[in-house]
Order: structure tokens, then C-alpha cells, then sequence
């Protein structure tokens, strides 16, 4: 065997092998089920022209924001391995900074929301430079002090309105079709964080953050500038947060520090990804899905929200202990995943 | 100057509640690795113990506290063995507690909050109003009481600690659980008791609490960050360190508190604990950074 072996032919048939084959997995892959899911939900406030379907709408609505919030929030959490309590720091960034531009200039929030989404993005990689220094529990512990000084702050701040926050002006719409705006652009803003959030899974960019979460000395030594790549991911996941907040602010007419800054906002996105699977990308639609209709039954049925409060924790118990790889990824490691949730 | 005395006593005397608050925090961490986000819940619902016994049997917080800590214990008890003992074998077990007990934190909150509303509490025991002078010096009984009894059980505690087999045990497994293992000591046992002792602490410290602060189930979201502060600053598991940080950190909030403001009092807690973990993250007294 001559030792002179042709290297760029070996790394040519390989790079050629390893395409068809990714080729393959994307040819299996169910791309119908997107489409026609945006189409259905495309179609959805046509309910209103028989009639007032504004609740049906107003749930879609709120599902669609936390998918996008969730699947946010699975970058860092899922794909990183880095768990934030605090994440809805960023929705409230969000939400204020679209929130007085609407105050003051009266910009509809739906247009500055990317601009929120890059105020929240921008102080999110700040903050992951010092924060993503700590790995672990003290990174939990240390998203949660976040929360707590962003609450103490925004709940001081006499600019932005204190703890009483300030009303936005509301669009002068007729009761029917005042939800469609905010039904459509968080339509959008769900769709585009997705399908972000699939195109990073099957990135070099992806692959950096996964090996982060699987090993993080090793992934350092295999030449991944871990600092940039954390941070990075911890800005991306900061943007999609802020946009979702800053529609929301306007949603709701008023942003106040205590719809943004929580627990349970938080609390909610990291059970979702949980509960649907952390780290796969259709994991946190599964997750947002059966989390809000089970928190309207138990809104529905008992009415408090208290028990609301102690019902998620409690499910968020139960999935930590018996189904830590959520839904999804349990099927997908029993190779019982349907088709149509194998997106990954 | 007798300002700044005043500040400082008062500083010190709730800086004793933190300590005995943190101290149950600290004793988990240590032998378990597990950080417990569930303990200012656990706190509230010994303060709640309290509340119901003084307000329906006009049993005195003080005299209470046994009982918080019994029902506390018997609940850590439980807890462990329903929820840790499991997940002990977990790979990523440390990053798991820290979500289960969040879990478990969110399930009593909303339980308490469902029972008794989260409506603004304290108990009122005739010294809750009262107040002693020294001189120009004005220390309110109820503190003045609290701090005594915080620093009755830290002494208690540390000389359990010293002083018997099962402390040594417990100290034995803190320091290196696998070395403690291959002694003959229990250390699942050791896990096990150790909750439980961790938990009636955070029990005994809800009594004080109860007629200290006005209380509500929803408060212990800001107490996490507080408690964690104290811990992270002391060294993560060292006792003495976060007696020490307890003291030290309150007495500041004090003097924040009084000079600039109360709203800024609590922020002392939450810079420490981001200066803390960033310049020195093992803590004032720790050597090492477990890997987590």
C-alpha cells in the first residue's frame, strides 16, 4: 500500500458520504407537518368572521408565545446545558423597551419588537460573559438573583413607572379583531424562533453548544471558544424572549414589573422544555401544548390560581423524576418517536 | 456614634435569625450536595406552624419552635425519601436537585398560598411590641429575643457537631463521603437524618421568623436569593463560614438600610452573592470548588 494516500479524495468521499446521508434523514424528515400547522393556525382567526371565538384565539395566542419563550429557552438550557430560573429578565426588557417607545412616540410594538429583541440580546450577552463563568448549580442560583435584582430595580425605577408600572394606548379596533395584530406577529415570532432554533440544532454553531452541555473541559480542548459560544447562545435566546415580551406588554395593554418579573414565567418555560424534552427541537411545542391546556383545565375546574401555582410544581416534580428526557426524548430513545414530532 | 451602635446591634441580632436560617441550608449542601431551594418555603412553613398554634391556642412562638422543628423533621424525612434518595445515582444529580427542590419550593408555595392565602402575617406575642433601652441604645424585644434563640441553637448545633458519634458522622460525610463510607459510616443514614435535622432547623427558624417579619407563602422567592448568598459567601457547606457571612452581611444591610434606604438593604445580599461568585466562587472559607 503506497503510504502517499490521497487526502483531499478520503475527505472528499466523506464530506459526499456524510451529505447524502444527511440528505436521507432530511428526505424522511415530515416536512408537511410544519406547513400545514402554520397554514391551520394561518387560518385560525377566520373563526371570527362566524362568530366570537376571541378566547380560542387568545389561547393560540399565549401557546404560540411560549413555544417561542421555551423553544428560546431551550438554546442555553436544552442545547448549552445551562439552566436559567431567569430567564423572563428578558422578556421584561423586552416588554419595557418596546412598551415606552409605545408610551412616548406611539410606535406599535409589533415593528420595535425586533429592536427589543436586540436590547434584550445585547444585555444578554453582557451578562452571560460574567454570569456563564459558573457552571452548575451556582449558574441556577445565580439566574435566580438576577430575577431579583431586576425586580427590585424595575420595581424603582420612576422612569418606567415603579411597581405600578404604566398603560400603554390600545389600537381602536373593533372587540373582534383587536386580538389579530398580536395573533399574527407572535405567529411569526413562534414560527421563525423554531425554525432558529432547528437551524442552530444542525449547526457547527449547535454541535459547539451540545458538546458545551455534554463536556465542557473536553469541548474547550477540542478548540471551541467555549466563553463566545455560551455567551452567543445566551444572547440568542435572550432575543427571541424580549420580542415575545414586547408584543406581549401591548397585548395586555399595560406592562407592569409583576407580569414580566415572576417565578412562575420562568418557572414555566424551563417546565415546558422539561416536560416536552430539553435539547430536541419539538420537545418545548409538545411541552408548551399540554402545559397551558393543563393549566386552563385547572384554572377552569378549581379556579385558583394558587393551586395552579402547586400543580406545576408537582408535575415539574413528577417529569424530573420519571421522565427527566421529556416526551419527546424518551420516545426517541425507546425508537418510538411518530414521524411527524422527529424533527431533529 | 450611638447611632452607628444602635445599627450594629440590630444588624447583629438579625444577622443570628439568617444565620440559624442559612445554617439548615448549609448542613444539607454539605453532606448531600444538594442545594435546597425548597428551605426558605420550609422556613415559612415552620413560621406558619407557629402562627396557627399562637393564634388558636396562644401557645408562644418561643415555645413553639420544638414543634416546628418536629413537623419540619418529619416532613425533610419524607421528602428524602420520596424525592433524593432516588436520584442519588443521577449523573447530573447536583444540577437535578437544584431543579427538584426549585419544583418542590413552587408545590409548597402554592399549597400555602391555597390553605391560608398569601395574605400579610405576624405573630403577636405581648414582646412583639416592646422594646429595651440601654442607656440611649433601643433594641426591640422581639429581636432581641430572636437573636438569643437563633444563637441558643447555632451553639447547639456546633456542639452536636463536636461533640457525639452522629456528628462526627455527619462531619466525617461532608468532608468526603466516599472516604466516610469506606469507614463503616452509614452515609446514607447520615443523608437521611441529616435532612431531616436540616429541615428542623429551617423549622425552628420559621418560629422566630413568624413574629420577626411579617410573612406571606410567596415571600420565600426573595429569601432563596438571600439564604443562597449567605451560603455562597461563607463557602458552600461550611457552617461557621456562613455564621459568619450571616453576621457580616447583615450588619451591612443594616447600615445600607439605614443610610440609603431599605429597598437597598436587600440588594447587599444579591450583589455579594454575583461579587462573591465571581471573584472568589469557593466562598470566603472554602479551599475547593467541587466540580459540579
Amino acid at each position: 500500500m503506497s503510504t502517499n494516500l490521497d487526502v483531499g479524495n478520503v475527505l472528499d468521499a466523506r464530506r459526499q458520504h456524510d451529505s447524502s446521508l444527511a440528505r436521507e434523514k432530511r428526505a424522511g424528515r415530515p416536512l408537511y407537518v410544519p406547513i400545514v400547522l402554520l397554514l391551520v393556525l394561518a387560518a385560525l382567526p377566520a373563526l371570527q368572521l362566524i362568530g366570537g371565538y376571541n378566547y380560542v384565539l387568545h389561547l393560540a395566542l399565549y401557546t404560540m408565545m411560549y413555544v417561542a419563550m421555551a423553544s428560546s429557552w431551550n438554546i442555553l438550557g436544552g442545547y448549552t446545558g445551562y439552566v436559567s430560573l431567569g430567564h423572563n429578565v428578558f422578556f421584561c426588557i423586552g416588554g419595557y423597551f418596546s412598551g415606552m417607545l409605545l408610551a412616548y412616540f406611539g410606535v406599535s410594538t409589533i415593528l420595535t419588537a425586533p429592536f427589543a429583541g436586540l436590547a434584550a440580546a445585547v444585555i444578554g450577552f453582557g451578562i452571560g460573559l460574567v454570569t456563564l463563568r459558573m457552571r452548575g448549580p451556582t449558574f441556577i442560583i445565580s439566574s435566580i438573583a438576577l430575577l431579583m435584582v431586576a425586580r427590585i430595580l424595575f420595581d424603582n425605577w420612576h422612569f418606567v413607572g415603579g411597581a405600578n408600572g404604566i398603560t400603554l394606548p390600545q389600537l381602536s379596533l373593533d372587540a373582534r379583531w383587536m386580538k389579530i395584530p398580536y395573533y399574527y406577529a407572535f405567529l411569526v415570532i413562534a414560527a421563525v424562533t423554531v425554525y432558529t432554533s432547528y437551524r442552530i440544532k444542525h449547526s457547527k454553531f449547535g454541535l459547539g453548544l451540545r458538546a458545551i452541555s455534554q463536556d465542557e473541559v473536553k469541548a474547550e480542548s477540542a478548540g471551541i471558544d467555549t466563553r463566545f459560544y455560551k455567551a452567543f447562545a445566551f444572547a440568542i435566546s435572550a432575543f427571541f424572549v424580549g420580542m415575545a415580551g414586547a408584543v406581549w406588554g401591548e397585548y395586555l395593554t399595560y406592562i407592569r414589573p409583576n407580569i414580566y418579573l415572576v417565578i412562575l414565567v420562568a418557572a414555566n418555560m424551563v417546565l415546558m422544555c422539561i416536560l416536552g424534552g430539553k435539547g430536541t427541537v419539538a420537545g418545548p411545542i409538545v411541552g408548551t401544548v399540554l402545559l397551558v391546556l393543563f393549566n386552563e383545565f385547572f384554572v377552569a375546574t378549581m379556579g385558583a390560581s394558587e393551586l395552579n401555582i402547586m400543580g406545576t410544581g408537582i408535575i415539574m416534580m413528577l417529569a424530573l423524576l420519571y421522565f427527566p428526557n421529556g416526551i419527546v426524548g424518551t420516545l426517541a430513545q425507546k425508537r418510538r418517536l411518530p414521524r411527524f414530532l422527529d424533527w431533529d | 456614634m450611638i447611632d452607628i451602635l444602635q445599627v450594629l446591634v440590630l444588624g447583629l441580632a438579625l444577622g443570628g435569625v439568617y444565620a440559624l436560617m442559612a445554617s439548615g441550608l448549609t448542613l444539607i449542601f454539605g453532606v448531600m450536595r444538594i442545594v435546597n431551594l425548597a428551605h426558605p418555603i420550609m422556613i415559612l412553613t415552620g413560621a406558619f406552624v407557629s402562627y396557627w398554634l399562637f393564634t388558636l391556642y396562644g401557645i408562644d412562638p418561643i415555645l413553639s419552635m420544638p414543634v416546628a422543628a418536629l413537623v419540619l423533621f418529619v416532613i425533610g424525612l419524607v421528602l428524602y425519601k420520596l424525592v433524593f434518595a432516588r436520584e442519588a445515582a443521577s449523573a447530573k444529580y447536583s444540577e437535578m436537585t437544584v431543579l427538584l427542590t426549585f419544583a418542590l419550593a413552587m408545590s409548597f408555595d402554592g399549597l400555602l398560598g391555597a390553605l391560608f392565602s398569601n395574605t400579610q402575617r405576624v405573630t403577636t406575642p405581648s414582646y412583639g411590641t416592646q422594646a429595651i433601652f440601654l442607656g440611649d441604645l433601643f433594641i426591640p424585644t422581639a429581636q432581641l429575643y430572636a437573636g438569643i434563640a437563633s444563637f441558643v441553637i447555632i451553639g447547639g448545633l456546633m456542639l452536636f457537631l463536636r461533640y457525639t458519634r452522629f456528628g462526627y458522622a455527619i462531619r466525617a460525610t461532608t468532608q468526603n463521603r466516599a472516604a466516610a463510607q469506606l469507614m463503616g459510616v452509614n452515609v446514607e443514614f447520615v443523608s437521611l437524618v441529616t435532612f431531616g435535622i436540616g429541615l428542623a432547623l429551617a423549622g425552628a427558624a420559621g418560629s422566630l421568623v413568624s413574629f420577626i417579619f411579617s410573612f406571606f407563602p410567596a415571600k420565600h422567592w426573595e429569601w432563596i436569593a438571600i439564604l443562597m448568598s449567605l451560603v455562597v459567601l461563607g463557602g458552600m457547606g461550611k457552617l461557621m463560614g456562613t455564621i459568619v457571612a450571616a453576621l457580616l452581611l447583615s450588619v451591612i444591610a443594616a447600615f445600607v438600610g439605614t443610610y440609603a434606604g431599605s429597598t437597598w438593604s436587600t440588594m447587599t445580599f444579591f450583589l455579594a452573592l454575583f461579587v462573591m461568585l465571581l471573584v472568589r466562587p469557593q466562598g470566603l472559607f472554602g479551599d475547593r470548588i467541587e466540580e459540579a
